[in-house]
């Protein structure tokens, strides 16, 4: 099928296909690029502590303990 | 007045975008006897600074005497983490005394933190320049 006869039937799709008929495309080109793209069901680690509060005040600590001694 | 020291931001991911660039600074932990050239992420988010595991191990340091637990936050929060106290030397700088959270992470970069690397160090980011300079704190530019 060429575009020239696609284009009239993607017009035809309703909007939420439209939308996911843009996604599939996006994805196949990301994939052929070698671009690597973010799964739903895949974990993604967060290796940054952020707002690690206790763990930065235990330090503080230690570090204090470890200024005072000789 | 100490001139900083400017690095270059290294690429985290070789053959991708300029996006794939992060500020690693090159410094020296000793520990005792032990003493080990790495490169740290400076990471602003991070309340701490984080040692994986490997690198504690070869500065010397045994789990078993640590006894300050740390709990982390985000990936980290599910693995057990001790406090260690390392001297770490940046460039020609004095070495100062760091706080670490020691993971038992093991494929995790090493991290520079608020606690308290941030805390002896004044960094200055040109990220559009790919560039970022260190000097010691308490110095006015």
């Amino acid at each position: 099928m060429s575009l020239t006869e696609l284009v009239p039937a993607v017009k035809m799709l309703p909007r939420a296909d439209k939308l996911r008929l843009m996604q599939l495309l996006i994805i196949d080109l990301a994939q052929e690029e070698g671009i690597p793209l973010l799964a739903a069901e895949a974990e993604y680690p967060i290796w940054t502590p952020l707002n690690a509060f206790d763990a930065a005040d235990t330090l503080l600590q230690m570090l204090q303990t470890h200024q005072a001694a000789p | 007045m100490t001139t900083p020291v400017r690095f270059a931001y290294a690429d985290a991911a070789a053959g991708r975008t300029d996006g794939s660039r992060l500020a690693y600074v090159p410094i020296t932990l000793r520990h005792e006897a032990h003493v080990l050239a790495v490169v740290g992420l400076l990471d602003t988010g991070s309340t701490v600074n984080v040692l994986p595991y490997p690198l504690g191990f070869q500065l010397g340091l045994v789990w078993e005497h640590q006894t300050t637990q740390v709990q982390l936050t985000g990936s980290l929060a599910r693995l057990p983490a001790r406090g260690v106290i390392v001297s770490g030397q940046v460039a020609s700088f004095p070495p100062v005394a760091l706080a670490f959270a020691w993971t038992q992470a093991t494929d995790v970069p090493m991290i520079l933190g608020q606690v308290n690397f941030f805390m002896e160090f004044d960094v200055c980011f040109f990220r559009s320049q790919a560039a970022f300079e260190v000097k010691p704190k308490g110095e006015a530019p």
